[in-house]
Protein backbone atom coordinates (compact mmCIF):
# COMPACT_ATOMS: atom_id res chain seq x y z
CA UNK A 1 0.00 0.00 0.00
CA UNK A 2 1.25 3.31 -0.82
CA UNK A 3 1.61 5.71 1.91
CA UNK A 4 -0.49 9.07 0.65
CA UNK A 5 2.90 11.14 0.65
CA UNK A 6 4.30 8.93 -1.89
CA UNK A 7 1.55 9.51 -4.20
CA UNK A 8 1.48 12.76 -6.29
CA UNK A 9 -2.16 12.99 -7.29
CA UNK A 10 -4.67 10.21 -6.09
CA UNK A 11 -8.82 9.85 -7.56
CA UNK A 12 -11.10 7.84 -5.64
CA UNK A 13 -13.77 6.97 -7.86
CA UNK A 14 -13.90 10.18 -9.20
CA UNK A 15 -17.38 10.80 -11.21
CA UNK A 16 -18.94 13.88 -13.37
CA UNK A 17 -22.08 14.20 -14.70
CA UNK A 18 -23.23 16.56 -16.95
CA UNK A 19 -26.64 17.46 -16.60
CA UNK A 20 -28.96 19.52 -19.15
CA UNK A 21 -31.47 22.07 -17.33
CA UNK A 22 -34.58 21.99 -19.70
CA UNK A 23 -34.24 18.14 -20.94
CA UNK A 24 -32.81 16.89 -17.59
CA UNK A 25 -30.61 14.95 -19.67
CA UNK A 26 -27.27 13.24 -17.89
CA UNK A 27 -24.62 12.59 -19.60
CA UNK A 28 -21.18 11.09 -17.34
CA UNK A 29 -18.62 12.38 -18.48
CA UNK A 30 -16.15 10.77 -15.82
CA UNK A 31 -17.36 7.36 -14.63
CA UNK A 32 -15.15 6.55 -11.20
CA UNK A 33 -11.84 6.82 -12.29
CA UNK A 34 -9.38 5.64 -9.83
CA UNK A 35 -5.96 6.52 -10.77
CA UNK A 36 -2.54 6.81 -8.61
CA UNK A 37 0.51 9.02 -9.82
CA UNK A 38 3.54 8.25 -7.96
CA UNK A 39 5.80 11.16 -7.06
CA UNK A 40 8.60 11.38 -9.50
CA UNK A 41 7.15 9.72 -12.09
CA UNK A 42 5.86 10.73 -15.92
CA UNK A 43 2.60 9.97 -16.38
CA UNK A 44 0.55 9.96 -19.25
CA UNK A 45 -3.13 10.10 -20.02
CA UNK A 46 -4.80 8.83 -23.06
CA UNK A 47 -7.77 9.05 -24.72
CA UNK A 48 -9.51 9.33 -27.86
CA UNK A 49 -11.54 12.61 -28.73
CA UNK A 50 -14.64 12.94 -25.96
CA UNK A 51 -13.08 10.44 -23.80
CA UNK A 52 -12.99 12.61 -20.35
CA UNK A 53 -9.79 13.30 -20.13
CA UNK A 54 -10.18 17.31 -19.86
CA UNK A 55 -12.80 17.01 -17.71
CA UNK A 56 -10.90 14.75 -15.29
CA UNK A 57 -7.86 17.14 -15.68
CA UNK A 58 -10.37 20.08 -14.44
CA UNK A 59 -11.98 18.32 -11.57
CA UNK A 60 -8.18 17.43 -10.61
CA UNK A 61 -7.49 21.07 -10.78
CA UNK A 62 -11.20 22.41 -9.51
CA UNK A 63 -12.00 24.09 -11.76
CA UNK A 64 -14.55 21.39 -12.58
CA UNK A 65 -16.54 20.15 -9.40
CA UNK A 66 -17.21 16.53 -9.31
CA UNK A 67 -20.01 14.66 -8.57
CA UNK A 68 -18.76 12.15 -6.80
CA UNK A 69 -15.13 10.74 -5.56
CA UNK A 70 -12.42 12.88 -4.50
CA UNK A 71 -9.11 14.04 -5.80
CA UNK A 72 -5.95 14.45 -3.50
CA UNK A 73 -2.15 16.33 -4.75
CA UNK A 74 0.54 15.41 -2.48
CA UNK A 75 -2.52 13.38 0.22
CA UNK A 76 -4.57 17.32 0.21
CA UNK A 77 -7.83 17.37 -1.14
CA UNK A 78 -7.63 19.21 -4.39
CA UNK A 79 -10.54 21.29 -3.66
CA UNK A 80 -8.33 23.25 -0.98
CA UNK A 81 -6.49 26.42 -2.98
CA UNK A 82 -3.40 25.23 -0.97
CA UNK A 83 -3.07 21.73 -2.42
CA UNK A 84 -2.77 23.37 -6.09
CA UNK A 85 0.55 25.41 -4.97
CA UNK A 86 2.53 22.46 -5.60
CA UNK A 87 0.60 22.45 -9.23
CA UNK A 88 2.35 24.09 -12.63
CA UNK A 89 -0.32 23.64 -15.34
CA UNK A 90 -0.75 24.35 -19.09
CA UNK A 91 -4.17 24.15 -20.44
CA UNK A 92 -4.88 22.95 -23.89
CA UNK A 93 -6.60 26.20 -25.53
CA UNK A 94 -5.51 28.25 -23.54
CA UNK A 95 -6.23 31.83 -23.75
CA UNK A 96 -3.74 34.13 -22.50
CA UNK A 97 -4.73 38.19 -22.40
CA UNK A 98 -3.33 39.71 -25.31
CA UNK A 99 -2.50 43.18 -23.39
CA UNK A 100 0.08 41.39 -21.34
CA UNK A 101 3.80 41.60 -21.86
CA UNK A 102 5.75 37.82 -21.91
CA UNK A 103 7.14 39.15 -18.80
CA UNK A 104 4.30 40.92 -17.59
CA UNK A 105 2.36 37.38 -18.04
CA UNK A 106 4.59 35.77 -16.00
CA UNK A 107 4.59 38.30 -13.46
CA UNK A 108 1.03 38.01 -13.17
CA UNK A 109 0.62 34.03 -12.92
CA UNK A 110 3.58 34.15 -10.59
CA UNK A 111 2.00 36.21 -8.06
CA UNK A 112 -1.21 34.48 -7.91
CA UNK A 113 1.20 31.13 -7.14
CA UNK A 114 2.58 33.41 -4.07
CA UNK A 115 5.67 34.24 -5.96
CA UNK A 116 7.82 37.13 -4.17
CA UNK A 117 7.93 39.96 -6.45
CA UNK A 118 11.62 40.11 -5.98
CA UNK A 119 12.24 36.08 -6.94
CA UNK A 120 9.68 36.86 -10.21
CA UNK A 121 12.63 39.90 -11.41
CA UNK A 122 15.39 37.25 -11.11
CA UNK A 123 13.15 34.23 -12.35
CA UNK A 124 11.48 35.86 -15.19
CA UNK A 125 14.66 36.33 -17.85
CA UNK A 126 16.16 32.54 -16.66
CA UNK A 127 12.77 30.82 -17.47
CA UNK A 128 12.35 32.77 -21.06
CA UNK A 129 15.87 31.12 -21.92
CA UNK A 130 14.71 28.05 -20.56
CA UNK A 131 12.03 27.28 -22.54
CA UNK A 132 13.82 28.78 -25.39
CA UNK A 133 12.56 32.07 -26.04
CA UNK A 134 15.25 35.51 -26.45
CA UNK A 135 14.70 37.70 -23.77
CA UNK A 136 13.95 40.44 -26.48
CA UNK A 137 10.37 39.05 -26.46
CA UNK A 138 9.94 39.40 -22.35
CA UNK A 139 8.53 43.36 -23.44
CA UNK A 140 6.50 42.36 -26.78
CA UNK A 141 2.70 42.10 -26.01
CA UNK A 142 1.58 38.20 -26.07
CA UNK A 143 -1.17 39.03 -28.94
CA UNK A 144 2.22 39.28 -31.32
CA UNK A 145 3.25 35.72 -30.04
CA UNK A 146 2.99 32.58 -32.47
CA UNK A 147 0.98 29.67 -31.62
CA UNK A 148 4.78 28.04 -30.64
CA UNK A 149 6.06 30.75 -28.49
CA UNK A 150 2.74 30.73 -26.66
CA UNK A 151 3.15 27.10 -26.05
CA UNK A 152 6.60 28.03 -24.69
CA UNK A 153 5.99 31.28 -22.48
CA UNK A 154 3.14 29.07 -21.22
CA UNK A 155 4.90 26.50 -20.32
CA UNK A 156 7.38 29.28 -18.40
CA UNK A 157 4.45 30.12 -16.62
CA UNK A 158 3.29 26.39 -15.31
CA UNK A 159 7.64 26.20 -14.27
CA UNK A 160 7.79 30.09 -12.55
CA UNK A 161 6.92 28.86 -9.03
CA UNK A 162 8.97 25.39 -9.12
CA UNK A 163 6.51 23.20 -9.08
CA UNK A 164 6.11 19.81 -7.62
CA UNK A 165 4.01 18.52 -10.34
CA UNK A 166 3.42 19.53 -13.85
CA UNK A 167 -0.10 19.30 -15.51
CA UNK A 168 0.29 19.72 -19.66
CA UNK A 169 -2.29 19.56 -21.93
CA UNK A 170 -0.62 19.25 -25.16
CA UNK A 171 2.52 20.70 -24.60
CA UNK A 172 4.03 20.26 -27.62
CA UNK A 173 0.62 21.47 -29.82
CA UNK A 174 1.66 24.37 -32.13
CA UNK A 175 5.57 23.45 -31.58
CA UNK A 176 7.86 22.95 -34.69
CA UNK A 177 10.26 20.22 -34.01
CA UNK A 178 13.41 21.70 -32.68
CA UNK A 179 11.29 23.40 -30.02
CA UNK A 180 8.87 20.55 -29.37
CA UNK A 181 13.03 18.96 -28.64
CA UNK A 182 13.50 21.74 -26.78
CA UNK A 183 10.40 21.14 -24.25
CA UNK A 184 11.26 17.70 -24.16
CA UNK A 185 14.73 18.48 -22.73
CA UNK A 186 13.12 20.91 -20.17
CA UNK A 187 10.96 18.50 -19.10
CA UNK A 188 13.79 15.64 -18.50
CA UNK A 189 15.48 18.21 -16.64
CA UNK A 190 12.50 18.54 -14.63
CA UNK A 191 11.70 14.65 -14.51
CA UNK A 192 15.02 14.33 -13.71
CA UNK A 193 14.85 16.89 -10.67
CA UNK A 194 12.13 14.43 -9.20
CA UNK A 195 9.44 16.28 -10.44
CA UNK A 196 6.02 14.35 -11.29
CA UNK A 197 5.19 14.97 -14.80
CA UNK A 198 1.43 14.39 -15.87
CA UNK A 199 0.65 14.81 -19.34
CA UNK A 200 -1.96 14.77 -21.59
CA UNK A 201 -1.56 14.40 -25.24
CA UNK A 202 -3.05 13.07 -28.56
CA UNK A 203 0.75 12.44 -29.52
CA UNK A 204 0.94 8.75 -28.87
CA UNK A 205 4.85 8.63 -30.04
CA UNK A 206 5.62 11.71 -27.61
CA UNK A 207 3.64 10.30 -24.68
CA UNK A 208 5.67 6.70 -25.56
CA UNK A 209 8.83 8.36 -25.75
CA UNK A 210 8.22 10.37 -22.80
CA UNK A 211 5.94 8.86 -20.06
CA UNK A 212 7.45 5.80 -17.49
CA UNK A 213 2.91 4.91 -16.87
CA UNK A 214 0.14 5.46 -18.80
CA UNK A 215 -3.70 5.23 -18.29
CA UNK A 216 -5.88 5.27 -21.65
CA UNK A 217 -9.47 6.18 -20.83
CA UNK A 218 -12.41 5.43 -22.97
CA UNK A 219 -16.05 6.64 -22.52
CA UNK A 220 -15.23 8.25 -18.81
CA UNK A 221 -13.53 5.18 -17.40
CA UNK A 222 -10.17 3.87 -16.96
CA UNK A 223 -9.98 1.26 -19.94
CA UNK A 224 -5.84 0.43 -19.35
CA UNK A 225 -3.32 1.23 -16.90
CA UNK A 226 0.51 0.41 -16.73
CA UNK A 227 4.03 1.15 -17.08
CA UNK A 228 4.93 1.76 -20.76
CA UNK A 229 8.07 -0.43 -21.00
CA UNK A 230 5.20 -3.27 -20.24
CA UNK A 231 2.32 -2.35 -22.10
CA UNK A 232 5.03 -2.06 -25.19
CA UNK A 233 6.46 -5.59 -24.32
CA UNK A 234 5.78 -7.07 -27.31
CA UNK A 235 8.69 -5.30 -29.19
CA UNK A 236 11.18 -8.11 -30.41
CA UNK A 237 12.20 -9.72 -33.52
CA UNK A 238 10.58 -12.62 -35.33
CA UNK A 239 12.46 -15.67 -36.84
CA UNK A 240 10.74 -17.86 -39.33
CA UNK A 241 12.72 -20.99 -40.20
CA UNK A 242 12.07 -24.44 -41.42
CA UNK A 243 13.84 -28.03 -41.83
CA UNK A 244 12.12 -30.74 -44.16
CA UNK A 245 8.95 -28.72 -44.40
CA UNK A 246 8.23 -28.41 -40.84
CA UNK A 247 8.34 -24.31 -39.98
CA UNK A 248 9.10 -23.05 -36.81
CA UNK A 249 8.43 -19.43 -35.70
CA UNK A 250 10.02 -17.54 -32.89
CA UNK A 251 9.42 -14.25 -30.78
CA UNK A 252 12.54 -13.17 -29.46
CA UNK A 253 12.68 -9.59 -27.45
CA UNK A 254 16.30 -8.33 -27.98
CA UNK A 255 19.10 -8.66 -31.14
CA UNK A 256 21.58 -10.33 -28.81
CA UNK A 257 18.40 -12.94 -28.15
CA UNK A 258 17.79 -13.13 -32.09
CA UNK A 259 21.21 -13.93 -33.29
CA UNK A 260 21.50 -16.80 -30.17
CA UNK A 261 18.54 -17.94 -31.43
CA UNK A 262 19.46 -18.03 -35.28
CA UNK A 263 22.68 -20.19 -33.54
CA UNK A 264 20.76 -22.61 -31.89
CA UNK A 265 18.24 -22.86 -35.41
CA UNK A 266 21.62 -23.59 -37.69
CA UNK A 267 22.99 -26.04 -35.43
CA UNK A 268 19.76 -27.52 -35.73
CA UNK A 269 19.89 -27.44 -39.20
CA UNK A 270 16.81 -25.67 -39.87
CA UNK A 271 16.97 -22.79 -42.71
CA UNK A 272 16.42 -18.92 -41.69
CA UNK A 273 13.91 -17.69 -44.28
CA UNK A 274 13.33 -14.43 -42.05
CA UNK A 275 14.23 -12.04 -39.78
CA UNK A 276 11.57 -8.96 -38.79
CA UNK A 277 11.95 -6.48 -36.42
CA UNK A 278 8.81 -6.15 -34.22
CA UNK A 279 6.61 -3.64 -32.94
CA UNK A 280 4.32 -3.33 -30.24
CA UNK A 281 4.37 0.47 -30.10
CA UNK A 282 1.70 1.90 -28.31
CA UNK A 283 -0.40 3.29 -30.38
CA UNK A 284 -1.37 -0.93 -31.21
CA UNK A 285 -2.27 -0.39 -27.55
CA UNK A 286 -4.51 2.43 -27.59
CA UNK A 287 -6.44 1.44 -30.98
CA UNK A 288 -6.75 -2.09 -29.64
CA UNK A 289 -8.02 -0.78 -26.28
CA UNK A 290 -10.36 1.49 -27.45
CA UNK A 291 -11.46 -0.56 -30.51
CA UNK A 292 -12.12 -3.41 -27.88
CA UNK A 293 -14.95 -1.09 -26.38
CA UNK B 1 -1.00 39.39 -2.82
CA UNK B 2 -2.85 37.60 -4.89
CA UNK B 3 -5.94 39.87 -4.95
CA UNK B 4 -3.26 42.92 -5.32
CA UNK B 5 -2.68 40.93 -8.29
CA UNK B 6 -5.72 40.57 -9.53
CA UNK B 7 -6.30 44.24 -8.64
CA UNK B 8 -3.59 45.56 -10.72
CA UNK B 9 -4.81 43.11 -13.63
CA UNK B 10 -7.94 44.35 -14.18
CA UNK B 11 -6.23 48.24 -13.98
CA UNK B 12 -3.97 46.59 -16.42
CA UNK B 13 -6.93 45.37 -18.55
CA UNK B 14 -8.76 48.45 -17.97
CA UNK B 15 -5.85 50.55 -19.49
CA UNK B 16 -5.36 48.34 -22.59
CA UNK B 17 -9.08 48.50 -23.16
CA UNK B 18 -8.91 51.99 -23.03
CA UNK B 19 -11.69 52.28 -20.65
CA UNK B 20 -9.39 53.90 -18.07
CA UNK B 21 -7.62 56.30 -19.90
CA UNK B 22 -11.11 56.87 -21.98
CA UNK B 23 -12.85 58.14 -18.61
CA UNK B 24 -9.78 59.57 -17.33
CA UNK B 25 -9.80 62.01 -20.65
CA UNK B 26 -12.90 62.86 -20.20
CA UNK B 27 -13.05 64.32 -16.69
CA UNK B 28 -9.88 65.69 -17.58
CA UNK B 29 -11.85 67.38 -20.62
CA UNK B 30 -14.06 69.00 -18.44
CA UNK B 31 -11.34 69.76 -15.61
CA UNK B 32 -9.37 71.64 -18.56
CA UNK B 33 -12.71 73.80 -19.60
CA UNK B 34 -13.34 75.35 -15.78
CA UNK B 35 -9.58 75.35 -15.28
CA UNK B 36 -8.78 77.46 -18.71
CA UNK B 37 -12.00 78.50 -20.62
CA UNK B 38 -14.34 79.25 -17.64
CA UNK B 39 -13.14 82.92 -15.40
CA UNK B 40 -15.20 84.03 -12.61
CA UNK B 41 -14.64 87.39 -11.12
CA UNK B 42 -15.95 87.82 -7.57
CA UNK B 43 -16.35 91.20 -6.11
CA UNK B 44 -17.61 91.34 -2.15
CA UNK B 45 -18.68 88.03 -2.00
CA UNK B 46 -20.96 88.42 -5.54
CA UNK B 47 -20.01 87.66 -8.92
CA UNK B 48 -19.02 90.75 -11.00
CA UNK B 49 -18.73 88.43 -14.39
CA UNK B 50 -18.02 85.47 -16.01
CA UNK B 51 -15.80 84.76 -18.63
CA UNK B 52 -16.71 81.64 -20.67
CA UNK B 53 -14.31 81.17 -24.20
CA UNK B 54 -13.41 85.16 -24.04
CA UNK B 55 -17.07 86.09 -23.96
CA UNK B 56 -17.43 88.33 -20.74
CA UNK B 57 -20.63 88.43 -19.14
CA UNK B 58 -21.73 90.77 -16.33
CA UNK B 59 -23.74 89.12 -13.78
CA UNK B 60 -26.91 90.49 -12.24
CA UNK B 61 -25.57 91.99 -8.68
CA UNK B 62 -27.52 89.49 -6.35
CA UNK B 63 -25.59 86.55 -7.94
CA UNK B 64 -24.03 85.26 -4.91
CA UNK B 65 -20.76 83.55 -5.33
CA UNK B 66 -21.83 80.39 -3.08
CA UNK B 67 -25.10 79.92 -4.54
CA UNK B 68 -23.39 79.89 -7.98
CA UNK B 69 -20.86 77.25 -6.78
CA UNK B 70 -23.29 75.08 -5.33
CA UNK B 71 -25.21 75.12 -8.68
CA UNK B 72 -21.83 74.25 -10.88
CA UNK B 73 -21.31 71.34 -8.51
CA UNK B 74 -25.21 70.08 -8.48
CA UNK B 75 -24.56 69.99 -12.27
CA UNK B 76 -21.58 67.93 -12.19
CA UNK B 77 -23.23 65.69 -9.79
CA UNK B 78 -26.19 65.35 -12.24
CA UNK B 79 -23.43 64.70 -14.77
CA UNK B 80 -21.98 61.71 -12.99
CA UNK B 81 -25.81 60.13 -11.89
CA UNK B 82 -26.54 59.98 -15.48
CA UNK B 83 -23.87 60.48 -18.42
CA UNK B 84 -21.40 59.71 -15.87
CA UNK B 85 -22.93 56.14 -14.62
CA UNK B 86 -24.15 55.00 -17.75
CA UNK B 87 -20.58 55.08 -19.38
CA UNK B 88 -18.71 53.39 -16.19
CA UNK B 89 -21.01 50.53 -16.89
CA UNK B 90 -20.99 50.97 -20.30
CA UNK B 91 -17.24 51.35 -20.45
CA UNK B 92 -16.34 48.33 -17.79
CA UNK B 93 -18.89 45.82 -18.18
CA UNK B 94 -16.31 43.27 -20.09
CA UNK B 95 -14.05 43.35 -17.18
CA UNK B 96 -15.31 40.36 -15.21
CA UNK B 97 -16.69 38.48 -17.89
CA UNK B 98 -13.55 38.39 -20.05
CA UNK B 99 -11.90 36.80 -17.26
CA UNK B 100 -14.49 34.07 -17.67
CA UNK B 101 -13.47 33.23 -20.85
CA UNK B 102 -12.64 29.53 -21.36
CA UNK B 103 -8.94 29.12 -21.48
CA UNK B 104 -8.10 31.75 -19.22
CA UNK B 105 -10.56 31.00 -15.83
CA UNK B 106 -9.09 27.54 -16.29
CA UNK B 107 -5.59 28.70 -15.31
CA UNK B 108 -6.54 31.40 -13.14
CA UNK B 109 -8.57 28.49 -11.14
CA UNK B 110 -5.47 26.39 -10.93
CA UNK B 111 -3.80 28.49 -9.00
CA UNK B 112 -3.97 28.04 -5.24
CA UNK B 113 -6.30 30.93 -5.13
CA UNK B 114 -9.88 30.98 -3.29
CA UNK B 115 -12.76 31.46 -5.54
CA UNK B 116 -14.32 34.29 -4.13
CA UNK B 117 -10.92 36.01 -3.93
CA UNK B 118 -10.56 35.83 -7.98
CA UNK B 119 -14.21 37.52 -8.36
CA UNK B 120 -13.75 39.89 -5.48
CA UNK B 121 -10.10 41.18 -6.90
CA UNK B 122 -11.65 41.97 -10.05
CA UNK B 123 -15.14 43.55 -8.49
CA UNK B 124 -12.60 45.21 -6.70
CA UNK B 125 -10.22 46.13 -9.64
CA UNK B 126 -13.40 47.68 -11.68
CA UNK B 127 -14.60 49.53 -8.79
CA UNK B 128 -11.12 51.43 -8.33
CA UNK B 129 -11.10 52.46 -12.01
CA UNK B 130 -13.69 53.80 -11.58
CA UNK B 131 -13.45 55.64 -8.62
CA UNK B 132 -9.95 56.66 -9.40
CA UNK B 133 -12.00 58.89 -12.68
CA UNK B 134 -14.73 59.89 -10.06
CA UNK B 135 -12.47 61.55 -7.70
CA UNK B 136 -10.01 62.79 -10.02
CA UNK B 137 -13.13 65.20 -11.42
CA UNK B 138 -14.58 65.90 -8.50
CA UNK B 139 -12.03 66.91 -6.38
CA UNK B 140 -10.07 68.78 -9.59
CA UNK B 141 -12.98 70.82 -10.07
CA UNK B 142 -13.78 71.47 -6.44
CA UNK B 143 -10.02 72.41 -6.48
CA UNK B 144 -10.48 74.86 -9.34
CA UNK B 145 -13.62 76.48 -7.84
CA UNK B 146 -12.21 76.80 -5.11
CA UNK B 147 -8.82 78.20 -6.07
CA UNK B 148 -10.65 80.44 -8.81
CA UNK B 149 -13.40 81.65 -6.26
CA UNK B 150 -12.46 81.01 -3.00
CA UNK B 151 -15.22 79.30 -1.93
CA UNK B 152 -14.43 75.76 -0.55
CA UNK B 153 -17.74 73.96 0.15
CA UNK B 154 -17.73 70.66 0.86
CA UNK B 155 -21.10 69.29 -0.03
CA UNK B 156 -19.99 68.39 -3.32
CA UNK B 157 -17.17 65.93 -1.61
CA UNK B 158 -20.29 63.88 -0.55
CA UNK B 159 -20.69 62.95 -4.87
CA UNK B 160 -17.46 60.70 -4.22
CA UNK B 161 -19.10 58.21 -1.77
CA UNK B 162 -22.27 58.30 -2.92
CA UNK B 163 -21.79 57.88 -6.67
CA UNK B 164 -18.75 54.97 -5.78
CA UNK B 165 -21.83 53.38 -3.32
CA UNK B 166 -24.54 53.29 -6.89
CA UNK B 167 -21.53 52.55 -9.08
CA UNK B 168 -21.00 49.49 -6.71
CA UNK B 169 -24.98 48.12 -7.12
CA UNK B 170 -24.80 48.39 -10.11
CA UNK B 171 -21.71 46.68 -10.51
CA UNK B 172 -22.88 43.70 -9.19
CA UNK B 173 -25.64 42.99 -11.59
CA UNK B 174 -22.63 43.02 -13.98
CA UNK B 175 -20.76 40.57 -11.77
CA UNK B 176 -24.31 38.64 -11.65
CA UNK B 177 -24.90 38.66 -14.79
CA UNK B 178 -21.43 37.86 -15.73
CA UNK B 179 -20.84 34.61 -13.77
CA UNK B 180 -24.67 33.38 -14.68
CA UNK B 181 -24.20 33.94 -18.41
CA UNK B 182 -20.27 35.38 -19.50
CA UNK B 183 -21.91 37.56 -21.55
CA UNK B 184 -20.56 41.24 -21.85
CA UNK B 185 -23.60 42.14 -23.40
CA UNK B 186 -26.17 40.96 -21.02
CA UNK B 187 -23.99 42.36 -18.10
CA UNK B 188 -24.25 45.72 -19.67
CA UNK B 189 -28.13 45.38 -20.55
CA UNK B 190 -29.41 44.53 -16.99
CA UNK B 191 -27.50 47.21 -15.52
CA UNK B 192 -29.17 49.94 -18.20
CA UNK B 193 -32.52 48.54 -17.63
CA UNK B 194 -32.60 49.25 -14.25
CA UNK B 195 -31.17 52.89 -14.88
CA UNK B 196 -34.01 53.58 -17.04
CA UNK B 197 -35.96 52.16 -14.52
CA UNK B 198 -35.28 54.14 -11.80
CA UNK B 199 -36.84 57.54 -12.54
CA UNK B 200 -39.75 55.80 -13.28
CA UNK B 201 -40.21 53.48 -10.29
CA UNK B 202 -39.16 56.90 -8.47
CA UNK B 203 -42.74 58.08 -9.13
CA UNK B 204 -44.10 55.35 -6.72
CA UNK B 205 -46.38 58.07 -4.86
CA UNK B 206 -48.29 58.78 -8.14
CA UNK B 207 -48.04 55.30 -9.20
CA UNK B 208 -49.75 54.08 -5.58
CA UNK B 209 -53.19 56.59 -6.57
CA UNK B 210 -52.95 55.55 -10.20
CA UNK B 211 -52.50 51.85 -9.79
CA UNK B 212 -55.94 50.12 -9.72
CA UNK B 213 -54.71 46.85 -7.55
CA UNK B 214 -53.49 46.11 -4.57
CA UNK B 215 -51.15 43.57 -6.57
CA UNK B 216 -49.69 45.91 -9.12
CA UNK B 217 -49.19 48.37 -6.32
CA UNK B 218 -46.83 46.11 -4.33
CA UNK B 219 -45.23 44.67 -7.37
CA UNK B 220 -44.41 48.21 -7.94
CA UNK B 221 -43.26 49.02 -4.69
CA UNK B 222 -41.40 46.22 -4.21
CA UNK B 223 -39.42 47.19 -7.05
CA UNK B 224 -38.73 50.54 -6.01
CA UNK B 225 -37.04 49.17 -2.67
CA UNK B 226 -35.17 46.12 -3.83
CA UNK B 227 -33.42 47.97 -7.14
CA UNK B 228 -30.87 50.36 -6.83
CA UNK B 229 -32.27 53.96 -6.62
CA UNK B 230 -29.78 56.04 -9.18
CA UNK B 231 -32.38 58.75 -9.84
CA UNK B 232 -33.84 58.83 -5.91
CA UNK B 233 -29.73 59.11 -4.55
CA UNK B 234 -28.93 61.29 -7.05
CA UNK B 235 -31.55 63.96 -6.35
CA UNK B 236 -30.63 63.02 -2.39
CA UNK B 237 -27.09 64.29 -3.33
CA UNK B 238 -27.53 67.17 -5.33
CA UNK B 239 -30.41 68.51 -2.52
CA UNK B 240 -27.40 67.96 -0.10
CA UNK B 241 -24.71 69.49 -2.54
CA UNK B 242 -27.00 72.76 -3.24
CA UNK B 243 -27.15 72.77 0.47
CA UNK B 244 -30.74 71.93 0.71
CA UNK B 245 -32.06 69.27 3.16
CA UNK B 246 -30.81 65.98 1.91
CA UNK B 247 -34.27 64.22 3.12
CA UNK B 248 -33.54 60.43 3.82
CA UNK B 249 -31.35 58.30 2.89
CA UNK B 250 -32.55 55.28 2.51
CA UNK B 251 -32.17 55.57 -1.64
CA UNK B 252 -28.23 55.16 -0.86
CA UNK B 253 -28.49 52.53 2.02
CA UNK B 254 -30.79 50.21 0.36
CA UNK B 255 -28.53 50.50 -2.93
CA UNK B 256 -25.80 49.46 -1.26
CA UNK B 257 -27.30 46.69 0.46
CA UNK B 258 -28.88 45.73 -2.59
CA UNK B 259 -25.15 45.86 -3.99
CA UNK B 260 -23.85 43.23 -1.46
CA UNK B 261 -27.03 40.49 -1.48
CA UNK B 262 -25.89 40.43 -5.67
CA UNK B 263 -22.62 40.56 -5.12
CA UNK B 264 -22.78 37.44 -2.66
CA UNK B 265 -25.33 35.92 -4.74
CA UNK B 266 -22.61 36.33 -7.54
CA UNK B 267 -19.79 34.45 -5.22
CA UNK B 268 -22.16 31.62 -4.68
CA UNK B 269 -22.56 31.04 -8.37
CA UNK B 270 -19.61 31.49 -8.98
CA UNK B 271 -18.15 28.97 -6.76
CA UNK B 272 -20.74 26.36 -7.74
CA UNK B 273 -19.95 27.11 -11.51
CA UNK B 274 -18.06 24.78 -13.39
CA UNK B 275 -15.55 25.90 -16.34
Amino acid sequence: MEMSGELALETENLRKVFRNGWSAREVVAVDEISLKVKRGTTFGLLGPNGAGKTTFVKMVLSSCHATAGVARIFGKDSRLPEARRPIGYLPENHRFPTYFTGAGMLDFYAALSGVSAASRRTLIPELFERVGLDRQWMDVRIGKFSKGMLQRVGLAQALIHQPEMLILDEPSDGVDPVGRRQIRDVLRTLESGGVTIFLNSHLLEEVEMFCSEVAIINKGRVALQGRVADLTAGKGFRLVASRNGTRRELHVGTQAEANRAIDELRREEFEVESMQATASRLEDVFIQVVEKR
Amino acid sequence: MTTVALIVDTFREAMARKIFWGLFGLSALMILFFLFLMRIDVVEGAVATITLFGNERTTRADVNVDELIRQVHSSIAGFLYTFGMFLAVFASAGLIPSVLEPGRIELILSKPVSRWQILLGRFAGNILVVAANITFLVVGVWLIFGWKTGVWTTAFLVTIPATIILFFSLLSIVAWAGVLWESTAVSTMIPVVVMILSPVLAQNRIAERLLSSQWSRDVWNTLYYALPKVFDTGRMTLNYVQGKPAGDWMPLWSSALFGIVILGWSLWIFEKRDF
